[in-house]
C-alpha cells in the first residue's frame, strides 16, 4: 500500500469517527507501528493546515480529530445558532493555570498558591469538564487530586500537557533573595 | 499614614483575586521591584486599603487579613534584627513572600495567555460522530455450567470470611438515634393532661429509655418551666424530681399545644 492510499484511509477514518480517534486504533486498522502512523498523520496535518482547506486535523493526547478552521468561524456560525459557552471567571483561569502545571494536585495546594479559597472555581471547572478528579492523595483525610482533561487541551489548543509553554519553573524555594534580586535585575 | 494612592483606590476587594493579587496591584502601581519590595511602604498601603473597606465581608477579608499579618511580621523582623540570627547567615525575611509572589505572578500571566488561546480555539466546530448501524457480531460463549457453579460457591465462601461476627454489636454502639426536643415537650404536656403532677423518673426512666431520651426529656421539662407551664420541685439533691402542672384547671390538649406551639417551633 502506498503512502497516499494510507493517508486517504486515515482521512476517512478520522472523518467517520467524529470524536477524537486514538492513534492505536489507526495502527490496529492499518497494521502500522505507532511511529509510522504518527509520521503519516503529522504530514497530513501539515498539508491540511497549509493548504486552502476549511478543515484541520487536531492532535489531542495521541488522538486525532477534525474540526473547522477557526478563521472561518464567522461564516460557519451563520449556519446555525452556536451555543456560547459561559465564560470562565478570572479565578477559574488562575486555578486552571495552576492545575495545568502542577497536576495532579489537591485543592489545598491550589489555595496555598493563590492565597484564597478556590471552591467555586474548582466546581466550575469540573462542570465544564476542563478538570477531573484524579484519585486521592495518600495523606490524612485522603484529599482529592485534580488534573486537566482532554477537553482542556481541546479548548486551549494544546496537543498534550507536555505541550504547555515553559514557565521557567525553577524551584524558587531553593533560591535566596540575593540570587532572586540578581535574576530580577538581569531580566 | 494615609497615602493618596489608596484614597484614590475606590476598588473593592471583589476586584482582586486574593491577597497576592492586591499586593501585586500595589507593587505594579508603585512600580516597585518585586524582588526588592520596600516592605514599609507596601505594608502601609496594604493596611490602608483594608481600612478603607466600608463593610468587609469577613469570609473574604479573613484571607486578606492573614496577608496583612504576614506583612507586619516581616516588617517587624526587618526593624528588629533577630539576635539569634545575627550570628548565622542573614536571611532576608521577605524571601518567602517574594517567592510566593513571583510564583503567583507566573500563573496569573499564564491565566491571561489561556484566555487568549481560548478565544482562538472556541471558534472551531466539530462534527458529532454518527451512530453507525454496524451489525453486532454475537459470539457464542462456551462455558461449562459446572464451572459457573464452582465459581459461585467460591464467591460465597470468600464473602463468608469477610463477614465480621462482631459487626452487629458495633452498629449498636454507633447507632445514633434522633430524639427531638419538640417531641419530648409534647410528651410531657400530654402526660400532664391526665395528671396534675408526676415524678420525672416515672416518665423518663433509664430502665425503659435510652440515655438520649432521658436527657432530652429533662431538657423538655426545663423548657416548660421556662415557659411557666410547669413547676419543678426537688427536695434534696438526687431525690425525685416532681413536675407539677401550672394550669390548675383541666385543659384540653390542643389548647395547651397552641399555647406552647410558638415557643417550641425552634426545636
Amino acid at each position: 500500500m502506498d503512502i497516499s492510499t494510507m493517508e486517504s484511509i486515515i482521512e476517512s477514518l478520522i472523518f467517520s469517527y467524529g470524536d477524537a480517534l486514538p492513534l492505536d486504533k489507526i495502527c490496529e486498522i492499518l497494521e502500522l507501528d505507532r511511529k509510522t502512523a504518527r509520521n503519516l498523520i503529522k504530514n497530513m496535518m501539515d498539508n491540511y493546515n497549509n493548504s486552502n482547506r476549511g478543515i484541520i486535523i487536531r492532535e489531542l493526547n495521541d488522538k486525532y480529530q477534525m474540526c473547522s478552521k477557526p478563521e472561518y468561524f464567522e461564516y460557519v456560525s451563520k449556519l446555525y445558532q452556536i451555543r456560547q459557552k459561559q465564560a470562565l471567571s478570572q479565578a477559574a483561569y488562575e486555578v486552571l493555570a495552576i492545575i495545568a502545571y502542577n497536576q495532579p494536585l489537591t485543592k489545598a495546594k491550589i489555595e496555598q498558591i493563590r492565597g484564597v479559597n478556590s471552591d467555586s472555581a474548582v466546581t466550575r471547572l469540573l462542570e465544564r469538564n476542563l478538570i477531573r478528579e484524579a484519585g486521592k492523595l495518600d495523606a490524612p483525610g485522603r484529599p482529592r487530586l485534580y488534573e486537566t482533561t482532554d477537553e482542556f487541551l481541546k479548548c486551549f489548543g494544546f496537543k498534550s500537557i507536555r505541550d504547555l509553554p515553559m514557565l521557567d519553573i525553577e524551584d524558587l524555594s531553593q533560591l535566596n533573595l540575593d540570587e532572586l534580586i540578581d535574576v530580577g535585575n538581569s531580566k | 499614614m494615609e497615602s493618596s494612592l489608596t484614597k484614590a483606590c475606590t476598588l473593592k476587594l471583589d476586584n482582586f483575586e486574593g491577597p497576592f493579587d492586591l499586593l501585586f496591584h500595589l507593587i505594579e502601581k508603585n512600580q516597585m521591584d518585586i524582588y526588592d519590595i520596600p516592605i514599609n511602604v507596601i505594608t502601609d498601603q496594604y493596611l490602608d486599603y483594608l481600612y478603607d473597606l466600608q463593610s468587609p465581608d469577613l469570609e473574604v477579608a479573613s484571607e486578606f487579613l492573614v496577608m496583612a499579618s504576614t506583612l507586619l511580621h516581616i516588617k517587624s523582623k526587618m526593624l528588629l534584627p533577630d539576635k539569634k540570627e545575627e550570628k548565622q547567615e542573614e536571611v532576608d525575611p521577605r524571601e518567602e513572600l517574594v517567592r510566593r509572589l513571583v510564583e503567583y505572578k507566573r500563573y496569573k500571566e499564564f491565566a491571561t495567555e489561556l484566555k487568549e488561546m481560548e478565544k482562538i480555539w472556541e471558534k472551531t466546530v466539530y462534527r458529532l460522530p454518527e451512530p453507525l448501524d454496524i451489525p453486532i457480531i454475537e459470539e457464542v460463549l462456551e462455558i461449562d455450567p459446572q464451572v459457573l457453579r464452582k465459581q459461585y460457591i467460591a464467591i460465597l465462601e470468600r464473602n463468608k470470611k469477610k463477614i465480621n461476627v462482631g459487626a452487629k454489636n458495633i452498629t449498636k454502639l454507633i447507632e445514633h438515634e434522633k430524639v427531638s426536643l419538640r417531641s419530648k415537650i409534647r410528651e410531657v404536656v400530654k402526660y400532664l393532661i391526665s395528671k396534675t403532677s408526676f415524678v420525672f423518673s416515672e416518665l423518663f426512666s433509664l430502665k425503659s429509655r435510652s440515655k438520649t431520651e432521658v436527657v432530652t426529656g429533662f431538657m423538655a421539662i426545663l423548657e416548660l418551666a421556662k415557659m411557666k407551664k410547669v413547676k419543678i420541685v426537688q427536695n434534696k439533691q438526687f431525690s425525685d424530681i416532681h413536675v407539677i402542672s401550672n394550669t390548675a384547671e383541666e385543659r384540653d390538649e390542643h389548647h395547651l399545644y397552641s399555647e406552647i406551639e410558638n415557643n417550641i417551633k425552634e426545636f
